[in-house]
């Protein structure tokens, strides 16, 4: 402790000695691990595993079920139909399962002077709170599938509407159906949100207002993302009459399949299922069936973000330059320091008793170059949330991410000083101590 | 205390070799006062180094105190160095923006004395060169020859069994290389032994002995009458 406190000293002093020099070997450094903590951080957010104890057992299924022939057409579409979903739930073998899409709307609680309020909705079944481990805080899912005119709130939305969450009971007004509150979530969030990948929408906060799938159709409330319709009538008046049986491809599903072998037994089941469907007459088109992993979504959905995977390509080179820079720089200024270095070599310092004062003037320098460089991030954040304003969601760091990029700082300030206070060391001592 | 047996060594580039030492021969006994001198480039500095572990030799042996040098690791040439030879060299080598405290410390640190430890002593070798009021003083503070003292403190203050001293008085007017002289001579009397590198007969002459090094090789030039020791 004694010798690191007077190896401390001896860095703090050093840095006095030459400031200009120090400040600018600095300043490039704490460039570089800014811009790449900011791109780390978009990085790391866009392909973190928000449920990492489960999403190797989530699977989202597709069939190439659209009623129009095409022999060519062997990748089912993005999105499923309500007798998609029907079909496929139709299986035992998940041991959760859940039909969804994403909706939008007014909301406002009635008797009350408050206009309406656009929330975000997302339409669903029981099992989904599972599925995604979203928390309650109060109440809990439906009981089953049936429709009715219950619906779960988000934290944020409870507090939006009662400025409280003990609301189980309350009602609320969305696009003029009024609604009972059954359940409300903690105040969850999930990214990337991995269930909306297909839609794009990975980076959205999660939904405020969860309404049960079959009011939803009952009520002929569309959504308000990927849709596709097969139908040749107008789309708005055939869907409310016709949601349910007709080609409206708009949802999502998801199951969790908790062992290989009942992946290897669902995988069995969407084939047979595509098979009895061909031999009623239906499912003209070729068996395109496909089973996505929930890590593997938005490579499947090709919904990657490869301007952030370019960007965090440019920043790690870019770190790359200003580490070299950052090094010649600290080179210059040890071999301003090689007199001193043999001089303590002479009186008696072994080469490990100055790796003991190199490593605390990385850590000095590890420290300072981390704060500059957070601040330098903060900036470059801000910059590309403007430029893109899809990622303002990401720039948040977790204690993780914050000591992982400590680590970092560490890294590159050893790398910047060790070759030049190898050099500095390593010098004949004679010479430098001549007259 | 020093033993030194068929010692060579050459300097190599990639298109000559230099023989700076030639089958160097030297044995200096406890309490001594040895003077080397000779000719610029008759290799008197480089000895010296290899001496204090500054330089490796080719070939020979190399006894400091009983102990072989060659083959010694990093960290046992270090403590060699720390422990038991003291440099003072011509251009006075002390850090320029540490305190004349901080300066004669310095070779403490690398000991693992405690700090009061390290206190006591700092404080008794500026007793002795004549500067304990100067303990805060930079270097560039003090005159040639009181920094001269100073490295001698640095030197003393780890209480080595031997002094290399390298031009000691090469950068000093008359008067001050007179006192930094008669500083080592007083020295050599409390029983420590020195190994001066110089080049002036006058000083050569004070010295109880004196070798000479012309063109690598050494020869004994004079044997003075020794000083007595602990007188």
């Amino acid at each position: 402790m004694q010798n690191f406190s007077y190896y401390l000293r001896l860095s703090l002093h050093n840095i006095k000695r030459a400031p200009l020099p120090y400040a600018l070997t600095l300043m490039i450094l704490s460039i570089g691990l800014g811009v790449f903590f900011s791109n780390a951080t978009l990085y790391y957010w866009m392909n973190r595993d928000p449920l990492s104890e489960q999403s190797h057992m989530l699977f989202f299924p597709r069939i190439n079920a659209v009623e129009q022939a095409c022999d060519s057409c062997l990748t089912p579409l993005r999105v499923l139909s309500y007798k998609d979903v029907q079909k496929l739930s139709s299986s035992a073998i998940p041991s959760a399962q859940a039909g969804m899409f994403q909706s939008g709307g007014y909301a406002r609680v009635p008797n009350t002077q408050n206009g309406p309020t656009p929330v975000t909705i997302r339409v669903t079944q029981r099992d989904f709170f599972t599925l995604f481990n979203a928390p309650f805080l109060h109440g809990q899912t439906w009981a089953d599938n049936e429709a009715r005119m219950e619906l779960i709130l988000h934290y944020n939305a409870a507090l939006k509407f009662f400025g409280r969450t003990d609301v189980l009971g309350q009602q609320l007004l969305l696009d003029g159906e009024l609604y009972t509150i059954v359940g409300v979530l903690e105040n969850w969030q999930m990214l990337p949100k991995l269930y909306d990948v297909n839609n794009g929408l990975a980076i959205t906060p999660v939904e405020e207002i969860y309404l049960p799938w079959e009011t939803a159709y009952n009520l002929g409330i569309k959504s308000n993302s990927t849709t596709q319709s097969r139908d040749s009538r107008n789309y708005n008046e055939n869907f409310a009459v016709n949601g349910r049986e007709g080609e409206f491809y708009q949802a999502q599903f998801w199951v969790r399949l908790d062992t290989p072998a009942q992946q290897a037994a669902y995988r069995q089941f969407m084939d047979n299922l595509v098979a009895s469907e061909k031999e009623a007459g239906r499912h003209p088109r070729p068996n395109g069936n496909l089973l996505h992993n929930m890590l593997d979504i938005a490579e499947a959905f090709n919904e990657r973000n490869r301007q952030l995977d370019a960007f965090a390509m440019v920043s790690v080179l870019f770190l790359l330059v200003c580490l070299f820079n950052a090094s010649h720089l600290s080179l210059n200024r040890y071999m301003a320091s090689q007199f001193e270095f043999s001089l303590r070599r002479a009186l008696g310092a072994s080469r490990l008793q100055l790796q003991g004062q190199l490593l605390t003037d990385v850590l000095v320098n590890g420290v300072l170059a981390f704060i500059l460089a957070l601040l330098f991030a903060v900036l470059m954040l801000l910059l590309i949330n403007q430029l893109l304003p899809a990622t303002s969601a990401l720039n948040n760091w977790q204690p993780g991410l914050i000591l992982l990029m400590f680590g970092v700082a560490l890294l590159a300030s050893y790398l910047v000083t060790v070759y030049p206070a190898w050099r500095a060391s390593y010098s004949p001592l004679n010479q430098q101590l001549k007259a | 205390m020093i033993s030194i047996k068929n010692l060579n060594k050459a300097f190599r580039t990639e298109l000559i070799e230099t023989q700076a030492l030639r089958d160097i021969h030297l044995n200096v006994s406890e309490g001594e006062f040895v003077a080397l001198t000779g000719p610029s480039g008759s290799g008197k500095s480089t000895l010296l180094n290899i001496l204090g572990t500054l330089e490796s030799f080719d070939s020979g042996e190399y006894l400091l105190d009983g102990q072989a040098v060659q083959g010694l690791t990093d960290r046992a040439l270090s403590a060699l160095r720390n422990e038991k030879i003291g440099f003072i060299f011509q251009s006075f080598n002390l850090i320029k923006d540490f305190s004349i405290y901080d300066n004669i410390e310095l070779p403490l640190r690398y000991r693992g004395f405690s700090s009061a430890e390290r206190k006591q002593r700092v404080e008794q070798a500026l007793e002795r060169v004549g500067l304990a009021g100067r303990r805060s003083y930079l270097p560039g503070q003090l005159s040639g020859g009181q920094q001269q003292r100073v490295a001698i403190a640095r030197a003393l203050a780890g209480s080595p069994r031997i002094l290399l001293a390298d031009e000691p008085t090469g950068n000093l007017d008359s008067l001050m290389a007179r006192q930094v002289m008669e500083l080592l001579e007083q020295l050599n009397r409390e029983g420590c032994t020195i190994l001066m590198v110089t080049h002036d007969p006058e000083q050569a002459r004070r010295a109880g002995r004196h070798v000479q090094i012309v063109d690598g090789m050494l020869s004994e030039a004079t044997v003075y009458q020794p000083l007595a020791v602990n007188q």
